[in-house]
């Protein structure tokens, strides 16, 4: 990718409010409320609470950020951008690439602004280690999760976009526990939660916070593989009718 | 002659596209060369955009071949051979507009400087503007500097005015004549007949999906309408000014001859030679709009 590109396709994204509020304000908010609001007791009791719910804010602010990447996708095409730039030498493939990286990139501040203010501002305390666990690890679980949003840019118009990521993100945030901390999930919701990849995302930082309703570490990063495989196989797939059809 | 040395520009061959039912291009063979301006005009639904999108790799065909400058247009597209405003584009309201045409530039392999694309489309003042604060020939004109940015050889511009006033329309194209100055080949379609009249060295006709007629202004003036010869002959007699070349139709009326002719030109030459005492000539061209209406009723 070139970083003429790149870079303005993330000026781009930082001058769109909507991401900003969604993507970063709002989990970054929404950590600061349940850690203060939510968590009661004190000292080093409160901050292993606390990093629970951090772990779960990192996963929900990446996964929006990668669901919002995506949708600009949809507006793109229906704005007959992306046939302008096919009228450049910049190819499809390089294209949804330059997208996928866009969105991984995007999620990057959220997962580093969270663990930031709760070193600071909520005393949580952890090894080099458990940080490389959280903040790399969730950075790299959310790929699935860029795949996704490119997918559902492909499939939808800039109508029906609304309701669908509206749809996706409730499905990831509360059935997923990004949202509701599978500690406090009623005991249905912890036999659903496993089927959506938000709550592997979580497990890759869980483990490192608490050893409580965990999973192992290899199983979680498996799974999100094989999402990961699946959703970019039909991101391709999708890719390649679209073309087919012009 | 050409042909050996230089590919042409633009070479379509027995080309067709349908959708469905819909023969959208019915099979058109099109030779653009090297520097020449070329209107593509046609009513709605005559298949310009279908043979546009084709000509820039946009659409593939279901038959026939295309070629800009003797390459595939995905190949002509990625050496930045082609430069083209597409009809309904918007723009990006997230970046201004010299970042636009940046962003545009950044991904060809030798672009001109940003500011040179602005200046040659006439909006260098709007450089720093968002796209949703353009009016619509503001719009028009900063992708005319995109399609401009690759420095194309060939510059496509699907219905480039559509959106605009007359006088944005004039200063458009003055814009446009000046940046071809130096040999760029364009083809544009339109449904302005007064613009195919002025801008264009030829013009290709299109109609229900096949090309009514192709050649100069002039020639497909002559093709349907030509050209009425008004003059006082005296002595004349209708059946011999019927017989000068080129003559389709005749009226003699009080020794004033009304002569409609396919080439004015031979028809003239004829009748002085014949006449010379004839006078108070007057050639009135029957007008690109008549010529465009006789051939696309048919």
């Amino acid at each position: 990718m070139n970083p003429t590109y790149t870079r303005l396709e993330i000026v781009r994204m930082l001058r769109n409010p909507r991401f900003l509020i969604f993507a970063f304000f709002f989990p970054v908010l929404l950590f600061l409320l349940q850690a203060n609001v939510f968590v009661t007791g004190s000292g080093p009791e409160k901050a292993s609470a606390v990093a629970v719910i951090m772990v779960n804010m990192i996963a929900f602010g990446a996964v929006f950020a990668a669901m919002n990447n995506g949708a600009r996708l949809a507006v793109e095409r229906a704005a007959g951008w992306q046939r302008q730039l096919r009228l450049t030498p910049l190819s499809g493939r390089g294209y949804m690439f330059g997208k996928g990286l866009t969105g991984m990139l995007l999620a990057l501040p959220v997962v580093v602004a969270i663990p930031l203010l709760a070193v600071i501002a909520e005393g949580v305390r952890l090894d080099g280690g458990e940080w490389t666990r959280i903040i790399l690890g969730i950075w790299v679980g959310a790929v699935p999760f860029v795949l996704l949003g490119l997918l559902i840019g492909q499939l939808v118009t800039p109508d029906t976009l609304q309701p669908v990521n509206m749809g996706v993100s409730l499905a990831m945030g509360f059935l997923g526990g990004l949202w509701i901390p599978v500690d406090a999930m009623p005991g249905w919701l912890q036999t659903v939660s496993p089927f959506l990849p938000s709550y592997w995302l979580t497990q890759i930082g869980r483990g490192a916070v608490t050893t409580d309703l965990t999973r192992s570490l290899g199983l979680s990063v498996a799974v999100l593989a094989a999402w990961a495989i699946v959703l970019g196989a039909l991101v391709v797939w999708r890719y390649r009718k679209d073309s087919a059809r012009a | 002659m050409s042909n050996t040395s230089t590919p042409p520009a633009v070479a379509l061959g027995g080309l067709r596209k349908h959708y469905g039912d819909v023969a959208a291009v019915d099979g058109i063979d099109l030779e653009i060369r090297p520097g020449e301006v070329v209107a593509l005009l046609g009513p709605n639904g005559a298949g310009k955009s279908t043979a546009i999108d084709m000509i820039l790799g946009l659409t593939t065909p279901d038959a026939g071949s295309v070629a800009v400058f003797g390459r595939s247009p995905a190949e002509a597209v990625r050496e930045g051979a082609i430069g083209a405003m597409l009809q309904n584009g918007t723009l990006l309201d997230d970046l201004t507009v010299a970042e636009t045409v940046r962003l545009v530039a950044s991904l060809h392999r030798k672009p001109i400087p940003v500011e040179r694309a602005l200046r040659r489309a006439g909006c260098e003042d709007l450089a720093a503007r968002r796209a949703n604060r353009l009016s619509g020939g503001q719009a028009q004109r900063v992708r005319f500097a995109i399609a401009l940015v690759s420095d194309p050889a060939l510059l496509v511009l699907d219905e480039p005015t559509a959106a605009m006033d007359p006088a944005t329309r004039r200063d458009f194209w003055k814009a446009m004549y000046e940046d071809t100055a130096g040999g760029r080949t364009v083809l544009f379609a339109t449904h302005y007949l007064e613009e195919a009249e002025e801008y264009a060295d030829r013009v290709v006709l299109m109609n229900g999906g096949r090309i009514a007629a192709d050649g100069t202004v002039a020639e497909v003036r002559a093709v349907a309408g030509g050209r009425t010869i008004r003059a006082a002959v005296p002595g004349a007699d209708a059946a011999a000014l019927l017989a000068l070349p080129a003559v389709t139709a005749c009226e003699l009326r009080d020794g004033r001859a009304r002569i409609a002719t396919a080439d004015s030109d031979a028809t003239l030459r004829a009748l002085l030679a014949a006449h010379p005492g004839a006078r108070d000539i007057e050639i009135a061209a029957a007008g690109l709009e008549s010529a465009f209406l006789s051939l696309i009723s048919d």
